[in-house]
C-alpha cells in the first residue's frame, strides 16, 4: 500500500518537475514574420488593437482620453515631426502685432456627423467651454492667458489673449483640445457626451462595452483631415476595435497569435524578440516632462540642499534604466524636461551621475552621520527616511515599478531609506500622498509639445498653499521670472535661452532629476500598414491605417 | 481557492433526517423557512455592503469627482454640489441605508463612481460571461471528478493510491497558477487555444479547465469516500452476486449514492467558483464580473465592489435553496425504496 | 461527525480490509515534514539557506536562466530568484498563518457563542455567521481591500475575516454535537458543574477532530494571500512574498517563465504539504483521543 502511494507520488513528483525544467527551457514561439510575396492591399476591414488603459470617457484631461478622443475629433492644428504646427480644421493662422490676438481661419465645408457645420461659432464656443470646466488640461494650459474667443464670420475665429503666447498653434493640437458639436454639448447628457462625443472625426463610435472594448466605425463623409496625413480622403479601414487590455504579457501574446494587429505600451523586455520575429515597432519619446523625481522641499529631509543633492549623486540611474529597461527605454538625466522637446538643456542633464564619495560628504556635512542598526543614516535619533508614493500600473508602468526599485536599492547604499508606496489611480486622484506631509519624493511624467511645461510644473503657490502641480512644492520668484520671460520671448531662440536656463536653476539645485523618458511605442504585425503616432502626444492614429493580404 | 469548508456537508446532512420523519407540509414549511432564512441573509448581506461603502476613507465626493475628471485636487463646495446631491451624500446615514435597501428590492444597486452607468448595467453586461464560466466549469469538474472517482475509487494498490493522491493534489493547486501553467502550455506554446479568449468556445476551455480541476479534486474527496463507504453495503455485495460486472455494479447502483456529498457541495461550488472566477478571468483576460470586481476594488469604486457582491451573495444563496431541495429529491433514502 | 471531504481517510478506511498497522510513517508524512521543516528554517533564519541577498541587484545578470551562480535565475534587476523566494517564506508564512489564526480564533468564539449561547444570543451569532458565509471567501476578503486599501496587514485580516465564517458553521456543528454526546450527559448526571463539563467534555472533544480543519486553513489562507498579492491587491514590491513575486514575474513569462512558474509551484508545495501534514495529525490525535 504505502509503496504503491509512493510510487504514485514519485511518478507524479517527477512530471511535475518535468514541466518546470521544460518551462526553464522552452522559449515561446510565435506567429509572425512578414507576409512572402507582393503585399496586397485591402479596402475596408476591421482592425482589432490592443490598447492599455480604459478612461471613464472619451474626451477628457488624461492623456488616455485623448488618445481616444483623437479618433473622433478633430483639433485645429496638428504637429509634424519636427514638433511645427501644421493645418488641420485650420487652414491658416496669425497673430496681431501686440501678439494678443490670434485669428484662425477655418477649413470650409466640414460638418459634424450630426449634420451641424463646424464654423467659427462652435470652435468659439468650444474654447469658451474648455476653459469653464470642460477639459481640465485644456484650461491648465490656457489658464492665465485665454481671455475670450469670437466668431468673426463663418469661418474665421479671433482668440483673445491677455498675455503673448507664441506657442498657441503648437499647444492647440493636443488631444484635449478636439472640437465637439455645439449642438450635442448643449442638448445632450453628459453620460451621452461621455461616452459618444459627437465631432468631425475619421471615426464615429459605435458601441462601449465597458472593460471590454470600444468600437468604432469609419466617417464616410470626413473631409478634415490634416495636412500630415499620409493619405487623401476618409479612412480606409471600414471598422476599429480599440480593445482595453491591461495586462502587458497578454497584450505582447494577443499580438503573437495574431488576434491583434496592433499593441500599445510594449514591455521593453519584448521589444527585441518582437522585432527579431519581424513586426513593426514605432517609438515615440513624449516631450515634455519626463518621467522624473521631484523632491519635497518644503518639509523633510530635503529641505536641505545638501541632501537632494546626495541623493541624486548616490544614484547611477543610467545603469538602472538602461538594464530594466533592456536598452529600450531612455534614460533621462534632465527632471523638467525630456530630450524629445525643444529647449532641451543637455547640461541640466548631465549634472549628476554616480558619486558616491560626494553623497557621502554632503551627507556628513547636513548632519546625517549617525548609523542605525540596518545601516541607514540618522540625525538626532530620526532615521533617514523618505516616503515614495507611485500610481503603479498607471502613471507607472512595471517596467518603471522595477526601475524605482532599483532607486531604492541604491540610495540604500549611501545611507537613505526610501519606502515605495504603490498607490491606485483611484486613491492619486483622490489627492492621496499629495500634501506636503505625505510624501518626500514624486514620481511622475506631464506630457507637453513645448518646453512651456515649466510653466505649469514650477508655479509658485499662491496664499501661502502650494500649487497642485508644482510637485516640489517650491516657490521661487527668480526661477518663476525666467520661466515667464521665456513663455512670453517672441522669437525661438530667446525662449528656449530663457527655458534652459530654467532647467539649469533646477539642475542645479537638485529640485528635480530625472529617470526615463515616457515612451508611447506600438507593436503592429504584418497584415496592417499605415498606423502612424501623432506627434503631439504620440497616440495612434489609424485614419491613414491599411490592412494588407 | 483550495480545500472548501465542507460546511455545507454537515449542515445538509444534519436536515435530511429530519425530512424523512414527515413530508408533504413539513416540507412546505421547510421550504418557507429556509426562504425567510435566504431572505434575511440578503438583507444581512445587503447591509454588510452599504456599511463598506460608508466606510470608505476621506472625502466620497472628492473622490469621485477626481476620478471622473482624470485630475486629482481639492475642490470646492460648488464643484462637489452636483455630486453630492446626485450619490445624497448629505442625507443622513439612516435615510440613505432604506435608500439603498429600497433600491435593492428594485433592482438597483447604485451608481458606479468612476462611470456615469448604474451599476446594475455595468454588472448585466458582463455577468453573462462569467456565469457561462461558471456552469461549465462545475459540470467539467463533475464530469471529470465522476469519471476518475468511478475508475479509481475501491480499487486496490496503486490504481487507489494514485486516485487519492491526485484528489489532493488538485485540489490544492490555486487557480492563479494553473491558470497560467495551462496559458502557457495550451495557448502560448501549443497554440491549441487562443490567449485572449472572448466569449467562443474556444476562448471557454482553458479557463473553465482551471477552474474545474480544483474543483474536481475535491469533489472527488467528498465523492471518493462516499462511494468507498457504498461499496462496502449489502446490497452492492448482493448486485456482484447477481452477476452484474463491476463497470455496471459502479455506475447504476454506487454512484447514486456517491454523488450525495458532491451534489451538496454544488451549492456552495458556484459561489466558491464564481470568486474564482474572478483571479481566472484576470489570467486570461475574458470578460466578466470577476474582472468588474478586481477593477473596482483597485479603484475604490465601491458601488460596484459592493454590487458585485450583493449580485454574487444572491446567486449563491438561491442556488444553495435550490440544492437543499434537490438533495430532498434525490436522496434515495428519502425516496420509496 | 468526523468526516469532512478534506479528511477523508479515517471514514474511507473500509471496515474488513487489510489492517492499516504500518512499520513506517506514511510517504506522505515523509515528504511533508521535512517540506515544513524547510520551511520553517527558511522563514527564521533566511541568511542561513539563501545566497544572496534579496534585494542585491546585480545589473550584468539580469533575467538569467537557472545556473550554478544563481540556482533559480534571475529577475529583470538581476536579483536571485531563490534567495528571493527563501527570505519571501516569512512574510507569506506570516499573512497565511496570522490570517489562519485570526480565522480560527474568531471560528472558535462565535462558533462556540452560536452553539452554547442560549436562544437569543445563539440565535442571533448563528444569523451572523450564516450571513458572512454566504460570502464567498475571497469576495469578503476583497470588500475588505476596497474599503481599507491594499496591504500586508490587510490581506491577513481580509482573509482572516472572509474564511472564518466557514469554521465557524463547522465550530458550531461540532460543539452541538458534542454536547448532545454520552460523556457530557454522564457528567451531567453524575452532577459536575457546567462550566466544567463545557471546559473538559464538551470543548476538547469538539475541537479535537478540528485540527485537521485548522492545518488546512493554514494552507488556504497563504494560497489566498498569495492570490490577493497576485492581483496586485496584497503586498507591495520590492517585498519578496510569493504572490507578490508572482505578480512581478508576470510580464517576462515568455522570457523568463521560471519567474511566475517557481513562486507558484512552492506555494502549491507548501500547501500541499501543510495539508498532509495536518491529515496525519488528524488521524494521531483521533488515535490520541478515542
Amino acid at each position: 500500500m504505502s509503496r504503491s502511494r509512493s510510487a504514485g507520488s514519485t511518478a507524479v513528483s517527477a512530471a511535475v518537475l518535468a514541466m518546470v525544467l521544460a518551462a526553464c527551457g522552452g522559449r515561446a514561439e510565435g506567429a509572425a514574420g512578414t507576409p512572402a510575396g507582393p503585399e496586397q492591399r485591402v479596402t475596408g476591414g476591421t482592425v482589432v488593437y490592443a490598447h492599455q488603459q480604459e478612461p471613464p470617457c472619451v474626451f477628457g484631461g488624461w492623456i488616455e482620453q485623448a488618445y481616444l478622443s483623437q479618433q473622433v475629433l478633430d483639433a485645429l492644428t496638428s504637429l509634424d515631426d519636427k514638433g511645427v504646427a501644421q493645418p488641420w480644421l485650420a487652414q491658416k493662422w496669425s497673430v496681431s502685432p501686440d501678439n494678443l490676438t490670434w485669428t484662425f481661419t477655418l477649413k470650409p465645408g466640414v460638418t459634424f456627423t450630426d449634420g451641424t457645420p463646424l464654423d467659427a461659432d462652435a470652435v468659439a464656443y468650444n474654447i469658451d467651454y474648455w476653459t469653464k470646466g470642460g477639459n481640465s488640461t485644456a484650461s491648465v494650459w490656457l489658464g492665465g492667458y485665454y481671455s475670450k474667443a469670437t466668431a468673426v464670420d463663418a469661418r474665421t475665429v479671433q482668440i483673445q489673449l491677455s498675455r503673448p503666447y507664441p506657442r498657441l498653434p503648437e499647444t492647440v493640437s493636443q488631444g484635449y483640445f478636439g472640437i465637439q458639436s455645439k449642438k450635442a454639448l448643449q442638448t445632450r447628457s453628459k453620460e451621452d457626451n461621455c461616452t459618444d462625443p459627437i465631432g468631425s472625426g475619421a471615426f464615429v463610435i459605435q458601441k462601449w462595452t465597458r472593460g471590454q472594448d470600444i468600437v468604432l466605425l469609419r466617417n464616410d463623409h470626413w473631409t478634415s483631415w490634416p495636412a500630415v496625413a499620409t493619405h487623401q480622403g476618409p479612412a480606409t479601414i471600414e471598422k476599429l476595435d480599440w480593445k482595453f487590455v491591461p495586462d502587458p504579457t497578454t497584450r505582447v501574446a494577443a499580438l503573437r497569435a495574431g488576434e491583434v494587429a496592433a499593441i500599445y505600451d510594449v514591455p521593453a523586455v519584448e521589444w527585441k524578440p518582437l522585432a527579431a520575429q519581424g513586426f513593426a515597432e514605432q517609438n515615440y519619446v513624449t516631450r515634455g516632462r519626463p518621467v522624473q523625481l521631484s523632491f519635497n522641499t518644503r518639509l523633510g529631509p530635503f529641505t536641505d540642499e545638501r541632501v537632494r543633492q546626495a541623493f541624486a549623486w548616490s544614484l547611477d540611474r543610467k545603469a538602472i534604466v538602461t538594464t530594466i529597461g533592456q536598452g529600450h527605454v531612455p534614460y533621462e538625466g534632465n527632471g523638467p524636461v525630456s530630450r524629445s522637446t525643444v529647449g532641451y538643456s543637455q547640461k541640466a542633464a548631465d549634472s549628476y551621475h554616480l558619486d558616491p564619495a560626494k553623497a557621502n560628504a554632503l551627507l556628513d556635512a547636513a548632519g546625517w552621520t549617525g548609523r542605525d542598526g540596518d545601516g541607514y543614516r540618522t540625525k538626532g535619533g530620526q532615521t533617514l527616511q523618505v516616503v515614495l508614493p507611485y500610481g503603479a500600473g498607471s502613471i507607472v508602468n512595471t517596467d518603471g515599478a522595477s526601475i524605482l526599485q532599483g532607486v531604492q536599492q541604491q540610495a540604500k547604499a549611501t545611507g537613505f531609506k526610501v519606502k515605495l508606496i504603490p498607490v491606485s489611480l483611484s486613491e492619486l486622484f483622490a489627492g492621496k500622498y499629495s500634501t506636503p506631509p505625505e510624501r518626500d519624493i514624486q514620481v511622475g511624467y506631464w506630457t507637453a509639445v513645448t518646453a512651456g511645461i515649466l510653466y505649469v510644473n514650477w508655479r509658485p503657490g499662491t496664499d501661502g498653499k502650494p500649487s497642485p502641480w508644482n510637485d516640489a512644492y517650491y516657490d521661487s520668484p527668480e526661477l518663476w521670472k525666467t520661466i515667464l520671460a521665456g513663455n512670453s520671448a517672441l522669437s525661438l531662440d530667446e525662449q528656449n535661452g530663457y527655458y534652459r536656463q530654467a532647467q539649469d536653476f533646477i539642475a542645479e539645485h537638485a529640485l528635480s532629476i530625472g529617470l526615463y523618458d515616457r515612451l508611447s511605442s506600438l507593436a503592429i504585425g504584418p497584415k496592417l500598414k499605415g498606423v502612424r503616432q501623432e506627434q503631439a502626444q504620440g497616440g495612434p492614429i489609424f485614419s491613414d491605417a491599411y490592412l494588407v493580404k | 481557492m483550495t480545500a472548501p469548508t465542507a460546511a455545507t456537508a454537515p449542515a445538509a446532512v444534519a436536515t435530511a433526517p429530519a425530512a424523512v420523519a414527515a413530508r408533504g407540509p413539513v416540507l412546505l414549511r421547510r421550504v418557507a423557512r429556509r426562504a425567510v432564512h435566504a431572505v434575511a441573509v440578503l438583507l444581512g448581506s445587503a447591509t454588510a455592503a452599504f456599511l463598506a461603502q460608508q466606510a470608505l476613507p476621506g472625502d466620497r465626493a472628492t473622490a469621485i469627482l477626481n476620478t471622473r475628471s482624470g485630475q486629482s485636487g481639492l475642490r470646492t463646495a460648488q464643484e462637489l454640489a452636483p455630486v453630492v446631491a446626485q450619490y445624497h451624500l448629505d442625507w443622513p446615514v439612516w435615510r440613505q441605508y432604506a435608500d439603498y435597501v429600497l433600491g435593492l428590492l428594485h433592482g438597483d444597486l447604485g451608481r458606479s463612481y468612476q462611470e456615469f452607468r448604474p451599476v446594475r448595467d455595468i454588472i448585466a453586461d458582463q455577468f453573462g460571461a462569467t456565469l457561462t464560466l461558471t456552469l461549465t466549469a462545475i459540470a467539467l469538474a463533475w464530469v471529470i471528478s465522476v469519471g476518475w472517482v468511478t475508475a479509481t475509487a475501491g480499487r486496490s494498490g496503486p490504481f487507489r493510491a494514485v486516485g487519492e493522491f491526485v484528489d489532493t493534489v488538485t485540489a490544492g493547486i490555486p487557480h492563479y497558477w494553473l491558470g497560467i501553467v495551462l496559458l502557457l502550455v495550451f495557448a502560448q506554446w501549443l497554440g491549441w487555444f487562443p490567449v485572449i479568449g472572448g466569449t467562443g468556445p474556444d476562448g471557454l476551455a482553458l479557463p473553465a479547465l482551471t477552474l474545474a480541476v480544483p474543483l474536481a479534486g475535491f469533489l472527488g474527496q467528498a465523492t471518493r469516500s462516499a462511494f468507498e463507504r457504498t461499496l462496502d453495503q449489502p446490497f452492492v455485495l448482493s448486485a456482484r452476486l447477481r452477476g452484474l460486472g463491476d463497470g455496471r455494479v459502479r455506475m447504476r447502483h454506487v454512484l447514486r449514492h456517491a454523488v450525495l456529498p458532491g451534489v451538496t457541495l454544488s451549492g456552495w461550488a458556484l459561489g466558491a467558483t464564481i470568486a474564482g472566477a474572478v483571479v481566472v478571468e484576470t489570467v486570461f483576460t475574458r470578460p466578466g464580473i470577476g474582472k468588474v470586481l478586481v477593477t473596482a476594488v483597485g479603484s475604490q469604486d465601491l458601488p460596484v465592489v459592493t454590487g458585485v457582491v450583493v449580485v454574487i451573495t444572491a446567486v449563491y444563496v438561491v442556488a444553495n435553496l435550490l440544492v437543499d431541495l434537490a438533495y430532498v429529491r434525490i436522496d434515495p433514502r428519502l425516496g420509496d425504496r | 461527525m468526523t468526516a469532512t471531504t478534506t479528511a477523508p481517510a479515517p471514514a474511507a478506511a473500509p471496515a474488513g480490509r487489510r489492517p492499516r498497522r504500518r512499520a513506517r510513517p506514511a510517504t506522505g508524512v515523509l515528504l511533508a515534514v521535512p517540506a515544513l521543516l524547510l520551511a520553517a528554517v527558511a522563514a527564521l533564519a533566511p541568511s542561513t539557506i539563501a545566497r544572496y541577498d534579496p534585494t542585491a541587484m546585480d545589473f550584468a545578470a539580469a533575467l538569467q536562466g537557472p545556473s550554478w551562480a544563481h540556482w533559480l535565475g534571475t529577475d529583470e534587476s538581476g536579483r536571485d530568484l531563490y534567495s528571493r523566494i527563501v527570505h519571501g517564506t516569512l512574510p507569506a508564512l506570516s499573512i497565511g498563518l496570522g490570517a489562519a489564526a485570526l480565522a480560527i480564533v474568531s471560528a472558535l468564539v462565535l462558533g462556540t457563542a452560536a452553539a452554547l449561547g442560549g436562544r437569543v444570543l445563539g440565535g442571533v451569532v448563528a444569523w451572523v455567521i450564516e450571513i458572512l458565509f454566504s460570502f464567498p471567501t475571497l469576495l469578503l476578503a476583497l470588500l475588505l481591500v476596497a474599503v481599507l486599501g491594499p496591504s500586508a496587514a490587510v490581506s491577513a485580516v481580509a482573509i482572516g475575516v472572509g474564511s472564518a465564517p466557514g469554521y465557524a458553521r463547522i465550530v458550531r456543528g461540532q460543539v452541538l454535537s458534542a454536547r448532545g454526546s454520552g460523556y457530557v450527559e454522564a457528567a451531567t448526571v453524575l452532577g459536575h458543574a457546567r462550566a466544567r463539563i463545557l471546559a473538559r467534555h464538551v470543548l476538547p472533544n469538539a475541537v479535537r477532530p478540528l485540527v485537521g480543519i485548522f492545518t488546512l486553513a493554514v494552507a488556504q489562507s497563504v494560497v489566498w494571500a498569495s492570490g490577493l498579492a497576485f492581483l496586485g491587491l496584497g503586498v507591495a514590491p520590492p517585498s519578496s512574498e510569493w504572490g507578490a513575486l508572482l505578480d512581478a514575474g508576470r510580464p517576462y513569462i515568455t522570457t523568463a517563465p521560471w519567474l511566475t512558474l517557481v513562486p507558484g509551484l512552492v506555494i502549491t508545495l507548501l500547501a500541499l504539504a501543510v495539508t498532509t501534514a495536518g491529515r496525519h495529525l488528524q488521524r494521531f490525535v483521533e488515535k490520541e483521543g478515542s
